[in-house]
């Protein structure tokens, strides 16, 4: 039997094309429809228009960071001010990206979208709740662009003080925007938590739950409990700006380093809201273009929650030259440690997963390639600051800066775009370009690679961070790395241009374009209304046995051998042997 | 030539992308093999997994629809394998670090002490019987312990090339040590001379990215300022100059101990313009800085925050220098420290000498 081919003597189960009316996003219509719509998937493509927004004025910030540093005096602002344009550009490039674009970009984007689907049920278990989340996350992005447009924002992201207690830049507002898209994440990760735990249909036992699953209610389980101790940071912070309430102030008997802990507990953690659904989109990835079964579930599955677990656990190591006592010092560095193990695992088995499986090197899983690469350099270079005689030498420096965009832009940003790249054929029912994909693949991969590395070389030479100016030893690297975020932003740009050509001129999307087993791959591209037309058969999500390419027309099917329900001539109503006797 | 000459070629060629800057104190040493071993470490761990993860890419690559050659879903054994191996080498890490660490943190009995006060946006450092300034002066293979308070916010001093860094938390005091390992050079005085003349007929505050060393002629190792601090963050740096003997650096403290006889007070106002942190906030040029520019400052009338005016006189400017926030001129921050208790009568006196020779006024009342 030739690769592709349909075997003799099974029935194919697909659930073709949807008709005009019946998927979600033709089924009403109207502005109105969509602001007041309760359907997780319009809020998913709602929630994923508000983050590619937000990123794309974060990047383009980026882009005019890294051109200003391209020579040692500053490139693009001159004269008394440019120190301030400077110190302003990064803390909000910093701002946006962490709280309006990589926190939500998977569990609110993708998460909305997916959650429910995967699961086989309906909706989210707090529909309205979920809305409600959607537009909470608006208003914090209002509070951030507000804080630009009046006197704009000069604290960095993690707003220390007591610097950001006496700056007269809009500190209020900024934080009160990230107030509120704490709540917007405390609602989004309740949900998921309610709905993974009460909506699972018959059949869908915890360890028959994709692993995007596993690491969405590990991510909401940090979400829950560690966003409330930012909130009650920030208000804390507020309260000191405007009554000088004396608790982090110096000046009024305050300790500064009480607000890095306060800060930390909830920003470490925050961390793993970044990563731990990229490494649920990667397990999923990988394992479906390899059309292969995940290797080693059960130590995916476990290695997420102890990342949630050990990630409360860590927050110290951002302080180990603040002046904590020694022994504290030690043990944050100690338990540092102990996250990377979980870590490795998941690479290991990513690796172990492609093993002789049978693999296509589709977009999604040339970003899911690029990811491992990246996010293990990421990892590997946490070792350098985990360890702490070198972290003395290398904190606030430029390392520190590579190894963070390596974890957070290779990590989270390539897994968010190789997951948007998956299941944009379900959300939109459309196919885009595969060469456009893949070579925007490989362009973000060369520019982020060349805007990154040598910012290690950078920091290991001692080039501290958030610096406006720089000694003119440093130029060189400074200007490779500008020319390398140059390319990056190509690449991003191809990959724009690609997704929406899509929409316009792609194909029509079949039900399942990749050959994955999860019940998304189980209703029409793009979904009906209420996700299923009949009530989806729980499976194994990693099972690939029975999902065969039927080339006649271009899709994956799934295949069930031919069973004979009844009999085509009915029996007589005397049997056989009965007859003979008499 | 030589081999080794095309060898020291290559060294000169590569040295702009060195990973490390020069070594300069013996935490270097140990700092930069544990950093080595780590990359190392990691290396090895990393070209396998990435030889294996491209190798599959291609060797399984399989068309459309072709089954996996194996489903194989776990094996324990392989996986208890390689999370328990790493965890070898973590701790091996994170033990060699911590030990390194506290020899960084204790400082040596009878170690010399250097109060170090770091503000928005410099450095004064305090040696002794009235003696401050930005530099930081130290002795060659003597322990020094920098005892650290801010005035402000957190500022971090880091020697990139001592590998030492350290947070300055204001409403506490923060405590660094090193031994520097490598003297400073001297360049030759007709250098040094040239440069001098240079910036004086310039009219610039020196520039130490120009001319690589001090203006006492000593080469120099960088000092920034490495936690985010303001405005000027960029530009809170200064320098480090270690002497060779006790003799040079008591030679060089003295020469900055106070006025010299025989040199008149406006000459000498220039110097603490440079050295006491003045030049990084109030231009000579009439630029607009964090501070007003001290160009044509003394006699003019200015706004006040209140909104009234006040003449910069001899007063205004005295109680300026030690209650900064007390009367701030329209347009600017009260972001100033005092130096109060750091300037003596005579240091302020110089310093209003130095900016009557800046205004017209000034002038024409000599």
């Amino acid at each position: 039997m030739s690769a592709g081919s349909i075997p003799k003597g099974s029935v194919v189960r697909d659930p073709g094309y949807p008709t005009a009316s019946e998927n979600y996003l033709t089924n009403s219509k109207g502005v109105l429809s969509w602001i007041f719509t309760l359907d997780h998937k319009r809020i998913g493509v709602m929630y994923l228009v508000g983050v590619t927004c937000a990123f794309a004025f974060a990047g383009l910030l980026a882009l005019l960071i890294r051109l200003h540093l391209f020579q040692p005096d500053g490139m693009i602002f001159k004269g008394a001010e440019a120190n301030n344009y400077y110190n302003q550009l990064f803390t909000l490039h910093g701002a946006v990206m962490v709280f309006l674009f990589i926190i939500p970009s998977i569990p609110a984007a993708l998460g909305n979208f997916l959650v429910p689907v995967m699961l086989g049920a309906k909706d989210v278990a707090f529909p309205r709740l979920n809305l409600c989340s959607f537009y909470l996350w608006c208003a914090g992005a209002m509070f951030f662009i507000g804080a630009l447009f009046s006197t704009g924002l000069d604290t960095g992201w993690t707003f220390y003080t007591p610097y950001s207690t006496t700056t007269d830049t809009s500190v209020i507002a900024a934080t009160m925007g990230a107030f509120i898209l704490g709540f917007s994440s405390i609602f989004t990760g309740l949900n998921f938590i309610v709905t993974i735990n009460t909506m699972r249909p018959p059949g869908m036992t915890w360890f028959r739950m994709p692993l995007f699953l596993w690491a969405t209610y590990s991510t909401s389980i940090i979400q829950v409990l560690a966003t409330p101790v930012l909130g009650i940071t920030l208000l804390l912070l507020i309260a000191e700006r405007t009554m000088h309430i004396g608790i982090f102030d110096p000046e009024f008997n305050g300790d500064p380093v009480t607000y890095q802990h306060f800060f930390w507990f909830y920003s470490h953690p925050a961390v793993y809201i970044m990563i731990l659904p990229a490494f649920g989109v990667i397990s999923d990835l990988i394992s479906v273009h390899s059309h292969k079964r995940i290797f080693g579930y059960r130590f995916i599955a476990y290695s997420s929650i102890a990342i949630a677990l050990l990630g409360f656990l860590v927050w110290g190591h951002h302080m180990f030259t603040a002046g904590m006592s020694p022994m504290t010092t030690i043990i944050f560095s100690a338990l540092t440690f102990t996250v990377s193990v979980p870590s490795a695992i998941k690479v290991f088995n990513w690796i172990a997963t492609m093993y002789k499986g049978s693999i296509s090197l589709t977009t999604p899983m040339c970003f899911a390639i690029a990811f491992i690469f990246l996010f293990t350099i990421g990892g590997l270079t946490g070792l350098h600051l985990g360890t702490l005689a070198t972290d003395m030498h290398l904190h606030d420096t430029y390392f520190v800066v590579a190894h963070f965009h390596y974890v957070m832009v290779g990590g989270t940003l390539i897994a968010f775009l190789g997951g948007v790249f998956h299941w944009w054929p379900k959300m939109f029912g459309k196919l885009y370009s595969e060469f456009g994909g893949r070579l925007s693949a490989a362009i973000i991969f060369v520019g982020f690679n060349l805007t990154f590395l040598p910012q290690f070389v950078l920091g290991s030479r001692g080039m501290p961070r958030r610096y406006a100016t720089y000694d003119p030893e440093f130029a060189y690297l400074h200007q490779m790395s500008t020319i390398g975020a140059l390319l990056l932003g190509v690449g991003l740009l191809v990959a724009l241009v690609v997704l929406l050509t899509s929409l316009v001129k792609g194909k029509k999307a079949p039900a399942n374009p990749w050959g994955g087993a999860t019940l998304e791959w189980h209703c029409t591209s793009p979904p009906p209304f209420y996700n299923f037309e009949h009530a989806p058969v729980v499976g194994d999500p990693y099972d690939f046995s029975n999902v065969e390419w039927d080339g006649a027309n271009e899709r994956y099917v799934s295949t069930e051998p031919e069973r004979k329900i009844a009999p085509s001539e009915i029996p007589d109503a005397v049997p056989a042997h009965a007859k003979d006797g008499h | 030539m030589k081999l080794t000459n095309a060898f020291s070629l290559v060294g000169d060629y590569a040295e702009p992308y060195a990973w490390f800057p020069e070594s300069a104190s013996t935490f270097s040493e140990t700092n930069d093999w544990l950093y080595n071993w780590i990359t190392y470490t990691c290396v090895v761990f990393f070209v396998p997994i990435m030889c294996a993860l491209f190798y599959f890419a291609v060797k399984y690559r399989k068309p459309k629809g072709a089954k996996a050659e194996s489903n194989v879903s776990h094996n324990t054994v392989l996986e208890l394998t390689w999370s328990i191996v790493p965890s070898f080498f973590l701790v091996g890490m994170f033990v060699m670090g911590a030990r390194a660490y506290l020899d960084m943190r204790d400082a040596p009995e009878g170690a010399n002490e250097v109060n170090v006060q770091a503000f928005k946006w410099g450095w004064t450092i305090d040696y002794g019987s009235g003696v401050f300034h930005p530099e930081l002066h130290l002795l060659l293979d003597e322990p020094v312990k920098l005892s650290m308070r801010s005035t402000d916010v957190i500022h971090s001093l880091y020697i990139p090339a001592f590998r030492a860094k350290k947070d300055i938390v204001p409403g506490r005091y923060n405590f660094m040590w090193f031994k520097p390992t490598v003297a400073s050079e001297k360049v030759s005085d007709e250098e040094l001379a040239a440069a001098t003349k240079q910036t004086k007929e310039r009219g610039e505050s020196w520039s130490y990215d120009d001319h690589q060393f001090t203006p006492d002629g000593y080469r120099f190792f960088d000092l920034y300022c490495a936690e985010y601090c303001g405005t000027n963050h960029s530009e809170m740096q200064t320098v480090v100059v270690v002497h060779e003997t006790l003799e040079d650096l008591n030679a060089w403290i003295k020469k900055y101990s106070a006025r010299p006889t025989g040199v008149d007070p406006a000459t000498y106002g220039a110097t603490l313009y440079n050295n006491r942190g003045c030049a990084g906030c109030h231009s000579l040029d009439g630029s607009k800085r964090v501070g007003p520019s001290f160009q044509g400052l003394y006699g003019r009338p200015e706004e006040m925050v209140t909104g009234e005016s006040i003449k910069a006189d001899e007063n205004y400017i005295r109680e300026s220098i030690l209650y900064p926030k007390e009367k701030v001129v329209a347009g600017y921050q009260p972001v100033m420290p005092s130096y109060k208790g750091q300037l003596s009568d005579d240091d302020i006196y110089s310093i209003v000498e130095y900016l009557k020779t800046l205004s017209t006024t000034g002038a024409a009342t000599k």
